[in-house]
């Protein structure tokens, strides 16, 4: 067999795995996008947040907790740790990256006294993957099947909020909160509220993720959110960002995507250890492309028409 | 009706660059009446107008709005009893959303936000009728962003969204600075109309002496974060332009001689 046929071979076979760990993630994305389309907030809590969840929900799984109460409590450490990166921003008018980095750093300590070690094994105990009826628990499409079918009701949940009168208000407030204050709207509530929300989604997915692989590790968010980014970029590139369906099924098509193509570069031999640089590399090229297209002409003289 | 109790508000104290905003501002206006304030640069217009929205903390003095003194609300309690139209048309709109949204936004600006769907069908074409009355086909572009619009569209569509439900005070601050000449008039005929027919208390700052002539019931003009001046009645029906840009001369020479 050719270099070709050998790098799809192995590529079509590791497509059900990561898939289904693509849907698991998916939610990370959610939680990287939320902040940073719908708020307006550069956030990094993800990063933190992401093992938080799995931590969480490691130790509730060892104790012989239901995964379903550690899903839950995962969900709401996520929910107090973004809640935390906002107060800190609004409050001490602390720049909401460095805000971000702060609690993540701060939660890197939180994890490992939750969890007592570094890591933790929680494999052969229950997970909300082993109810999938007529299906041998553990395996792929089990996975698929039960972080799919979450996938599909946390995006028509939130599709449903944003276009409430709550939820458009806590749009207004990424969009203009000037504007969102004139009008009523509670502006720390709503930023509080939001990246809270990012946050629990952040904690949700690593309790997902711990149950999957059936370990925690207080390592397992290093490079999460790069990755998120590139795959929200991805996302937006295939959905578009011009209405809220669209940037909510942003960060799900991204991460499917983008796992795929990571999954693809390794089938072609690319050393994993460089899959962080190519990704960064990945983010910054999405990122400067805007950029690189307004030094041309007409967009310049748009912004001197604006004035 | 809005009263403003010897507001005071100083900024940088103690700094050598210490600047006095608003000193012991008195000022009242009466439900129904429409104030048009005038003065130079740096008298005290936009403190003013931001002390009574709440997005400047008074050091001193109180801001009371139909007899309810607000000076402790922030400026989110404070919207359900006013609405504010700003100088630049890009701040008193959400870019990235509709115009159907942003009629929304504003509709609910005295009421609790419910987690109900926003925008029904009684709604948007109650904002198609509203937006009709501008007659610049916006009731028309219900769904395009705002960021779309033109400066003229996007200020004429804060108008509307700011009359909408009827405020208790209505702010215009210097509204059609930013506009062309034909579309600041036709911004300003509708604030006319609609202030007049809604009755509305408004409190309008201009550096635009004709629209100070043509327009309110009263001018009032600051000079030092004080009220310098007071021309209301029959006084306020005779005045000229000419009459005005005097008073602002006297001034400048003042500060000529001081200096």
């Amino acid at each position: 067999m050719g270099f070709f046929e050998t790098t799809l071979a192995s590529f079509v076979a590791l497509i059900p795995v990561t898939l289904a760990q693509s849907l698991i993630l998916s939610f990370v994305v959610l939680g990287i996008m939320i902040p940073f389309r719908m708020l307006s907030f550069p956030d990094l809590t993800s990063e933190g947040a992401f093992p938080l969840g799995g931590c969480v929900c490691g130790v509730l799984l060892a104790a012989g907790a239901s995964p379903l109460v550690g899903i839950a409590v995962a969900l709401l450490a996520g929910f107090l740790a973004g809640c935390c990166t906002a107060y800190i921003h609004l409050r001490f008018r602390i720049h909401s990256l460095l805000a971000g980095i702060l609690i993540m750093t701060m939660l890197y300590s939180v994890n490992l006294r939750i969890m007592g070690r570094s890591n933790l094994s929680v494999f052969g105990n229950p997970t909300v993957f082993d109810w999938v009826p007529g299906m041998q628990p553990g395996f792929p499409p089990s996975k698929i099947v039960v972080a799919g079918l979450i996938s599909l009701l946390v995006l028509a949940l939130l599709y449903f909020f944003f276009k409430t009168e709550k939820g458009t208000a806590v749009r207004a407030v990424g969009s203009n909160p000037d504007m969102a204050e004139a009008q009523g709207i509670n502006v720390w509530a709503a930023t509080i509220g939001g990246i809270g929300l990012a946050g629990a989604f952040s904690a949700g997915s690593g309790a997902l993720m711990v149950q999957s692989q059936g370990f925690a590790d207080v390592n397992m968010g290093l490079g999460i959110l790069i990755n998120g980014l590139a795959a929200l970029m991805i996302g937006e590139a295939i959905t578009g960002k011009q209405t809220v369906l669209r940037q909510l099924a942003a960060p799900f098509v991204g991460a499917i995507v983008y796992y795929q193509l990571v999954s693809l570069c390794l089938a072609a031999g690319m050393p994993p250890p460089d899959l962080k640089l190519a990704t960064g590399l990945f983010v910054l090229t999405m990122l400067a492309l805007p950029s690189l297209k307004l030094s041309r002409g007409p967009a310049a003289a748009k912004e001197t028409f604006r004035e | 009706m809005l009263e403003i109790q010897s507001a005071r508000k100083v900024f940088y104290k103690g700094q050598a660059d210490e600047k006095i905003a608003l000193d012991g501002l008195n000022l009242s206006l009466k439900t129904g009446e429409f104030g048009v304030v005038i003065g130079s640069n740096g008298a005290g217009k936009s403190s003013m107008l931001n002390a009574i929205s709440g997005s400047l903390v008074l050091d001193s003095g109180k801001v009371l709005i139909n007899g309810d003194d607000v000076t402790p609300m922030p400026v989110h309690k404070r919207a359900a009893r006013l609405a504010r139209v700003f100088q630049d048309p890009m701040r008193g709109t959400a870019a990235s959303m509709t115009v159907a949204e942003n009629m929304l936004l504003a509709d609910l600006r005295a009421s609790k936000r419910t987690l109900r769907p926003g925008l029904n069908a009684t709604r948007l074409a109650s904002y198609k009728e509203r937006l009709a009355v501008l007659g610049l086909g916006l009731e028309n572009r219900l769904n395009t962003k705002v960021e779309l619009l033109s400066g003229g569209q996007r200020q004429s569509l804060s108008l509307i969204m700011a009359v909408g439900g009827s405020p208790e005070l209505l702010l215009l601050d210097e509204h059609t600075a930013a506009l062309d000449p034909r579309t600041a008039d036709i911004v300003m005929q509708a604030t006319i109309r609609t202030v007049e027919a809604l009755k509305l208390t408004t409190l309008m700052v201009t550096h635009n002496m004709q629209h100070a002539v043509d327009f309110g019931d009263r001018v009032i003009m600051l000079d030092a974060g004080k009220m310098r001046l007071e021309i209301a009645g029959e006084e306020k029906a005779n005045v000229t332009v000419t009459d005005l840009i005097g008073h602002f001369s006297v001034k400048t020479d003042r500060m000529l001689l001081a200096s």
